[in-house]
């Protein structure tokens, strides 16, 4: 089949590590990486055309399958729901949700609400509701680590990489929400009506995941 | 307080136009299609008792409906979906019908979408509904019709998919029989989700029936399928379904379809009251089946009267919005003739624009105070030709390239 696919990146590391991936899989990313400030770029010897976007902008797109494919992290997918096919785990961009407060409190200790801080509501949400637990939940678009601190709240639900904000904030883990890492979504209709493009391309990735 | 009387809600929008008639066209064009295999038409509520949406298996999302209540303070639905209702129909005012009956509905329904997802939350559904008759027979006849009705609104561009819940549902009773994980492990596999379905399998010991779970979503595309499944299956019951499917799948290529047809067995669909062969439509350009159904044999029997049935729908908001952007040229009317005539001579005007018109010409009489008015809203709307009528009954042509 002739037709093109379209994948749409998060930009930034994820977008970076995408084109390296694709790099190793010999395609001719050039264009990409000589980007200038256009969003739309050709991947030429493969047909492909690249979709540069922000997070959940890729998860819209390809839920309406203006994309095709999309390369998301897994944050933005439990923060945003839809419908599509999430079908590789790309192993890159991994980190951790968790829930995180002012070191040495016990979060889960007395009877009263707790009060929560978190950009990301839905996880937080789900989180809590999977315990049967009633929390408050304040939304934050900044460093929510300031929202314990300044007393605001009892506890953070925040993406964790390394944890020296957290330590450098006198804040510490309290407990894993879930684990993170890049993935590669598909719309339920471009799977079907590109299968063998589609499938193609999924089964080289696959494999190229398995060497590293 | 902030007003809201210029905009439409959310989800809903003004039809018009060639949007009015692309709609018009493809609901037509089914409308004749069922008409002429036997299907009678039924029309059922707008507004239905929010309980026929909430029986045991709790098919629909509280939050997905639009909810009122009636006079006696009871709970109401903008209807949310066609089948239920007909289901409710077919257990008690039709119970003692001859059966099977063939019904076919175009009618809207109602569902809240989450907040600016940009999707339809009404939605103009046509499909049919069979109720009762040999399943097999039924299945083929659903089938047959479904490609029809695609066929018949998209004739070129399109996918038919089918599939079957009952390898799900065989394999995971072996597996779990926790409703919950259940579920979770149901929507992975709708999802295709393969990272986290690979997770979620881990907690049972592997054998061969959480590797075929896994490979289930991985099960979908031509005839090659079929024999990829048969080294997942093991036992009776889903060896005698995946006959079933192969043979859905061949009579679909005898009806000329092969290039096609997909299969998927991973096809679990979230409204959980289908029990068999599942199938699905796809066009190109739009982002979400456009046709779904299947069989639904415990459905009716939910509402007090048992029987087998199978059915689908089409979205005609998106068949119609597809055929719209194929369609680049008007698919309005545009009258051949604006009739015009003097103050002095209004009956005479009328008189002549109803004779063209009773000649099956397409004339539109000028509600215009003046000749010029009447030339620009001719050269605007493109109306090729002006007759002005005198008061003798007759008349002077304007042709367009004259008056420009």
């Amino acid at each position: 089949m002739g037709d093109t696919i379209r994948i749409a990146l998060t930009k930034g590391r994820l977008e970076k590590d995408t084109v390296k991936l694709f790099e190793k899989l010999g395609f001719d990313v050039s264009a990409v990486k000589d980007k200038g400030r256009r969003l739309i770029l050709p991947i030429s010897d493969q047909n492909i055309e690249v979709v540069l976007a922000k997070a959940a902008d890729v998860i819209t797109y390809v839920e309406h399958g203006v994309c095709d494919l999309g390369v998301v992290g897994k944050d933005t997918i439990m923060e945003h729901g839809g419908k599509y096919f999430e079908l590789v785990d790309l192993g890159f961009g991994k980190c951790k949700f968790a829930l995180a407060g002012k070191k040495g409190e016990e979060f889960y200790k007395g009877y009263g609400v707790k009060t929560v801080a978190s950009k990301y509501t839905n996880v937080t949400r789900a989180f809590f509701e999977g315990k049967g637990m009633d929390v408050d939940i304040v939304k934050i678009e900044g460093s929510v680590e300031l929202a314990p601190l300044l007393g605001l709240s009892d506890g953070i639900v925040d993406i964790v990489e390394t944890g020296t904000t957290l330590k450098e904030n006198g804040l510490e883990v309290y407990e894993d929400v879930a684990p993170i890492s890049a993935r590669l979504i598909v719309n339920t209709v471009s799977m079907k009506l590109k299968k063998e493009r589609i499938d193609r391309l999924v089964a080289m990735i696959e494999e190229k995941l398995e060497e590293i | 307080m902030k007003r809201y009387d210029l905009i439409t809600p959310e989800g809903t929008r003004d039809l018009l136009f060639d949007e009015s008639v692309a709609r018009r066209t493809v609901e037509n064009k089914l409308e004749k299609l069922f008409k002429n295999y036997g299907y009678s038409e039924v029309i059922t509520p707008g507004i239905e008792f929010y309980d026929v949406f909430m029986l045991k298996s709790r098919y629909f999302a509280q939050e997905s409906m639009y909810k009122l209540s009636d006079a006696k303070g009871r709970l109401m639905v903008l209807r949310p979906d066609s089948t239920m209702p007909i289901a409710r129909l077919a257990a008690t005012r039709l119970k003692d019908e001859i059966y099977p009956l063939k019904l076919f509905y175009n009618q809207n329904i109602f569902r809240i979408n989450p907040k600016d997802s940009g999707r339809d939350d009404e939605i103009t559904q046509s499909g049919i509904e069979i109720i009762g008759g040999d399943p097999k027979r039924a299945d083929m006849e659903v089938l047959n019709l479904a490609t029809e009705a695609l066929k018949s609104v998209e004739t070129e561009d399109f996918r038919f998919e089918i599939g079957d819940s009952a390898f799900f549902k065989a394999l995971i009773s072996r597996v779990t029989g926790d409703e919950e994980e259940t579920e979770h492990i149901r929507e992975l596999v709708e999802n295709k989700n393969m990272p986290e379905l690979k997770i979620a399998l881990k907690k049972y010991k592997e054998n061969a029936d959480t590797r075929a779970l896994y490979e289930l979503p991985k099960l979908f595309g031509g005839a090659e399928v079929f024999d990829r499944a048969r080294n997942l299956f093991s036992d009776e019951s889903t060896l005698s379904v995946l006959e079933d499917i192969k043979r859905a799948y061949d009579y679909l290529c005898t009806l000329g379809y092969k290039d096609k047809i997909t299969v998927d067995f991973g096809l679990v669909n979230k409204a959980n009251y289908y029990t068999g062969l599942l199938f699905r439509g796809y066009i190109r350009g739009y982002g979400m089946p456009v046709l779904s159904g299947g069989r639904y044999d415990a459905l009716i029997g939910d509402f007090g009267s048992s029987h087998p049935a199978t059915g689908f729908a089409v979205n005609i908001n998106a068949v119609a919005g597809a055929l719209l952007s194929k369609n680049s040229a008007s698919l309005g009317q545009i009258p051949q003739v604006l009739v015009y005539a003097d103050k002095d001579n209004l009956e005479q005007g009328f008189i002549y624009c109803r004779n063209l018109i009773a000649k099956g010409i397409k004339a539109e009489n000028s509600l215009h105070a003046s000749l010029e008015e009447a030339k620009e809203y001719a050269s605007r709307k493109g109306i090729p030709v002006i007759d002005i009528v005198d008061k003798t009954g007759k008349s002077e042509s304007i042709r367009k390239d004259q008056s420009i």
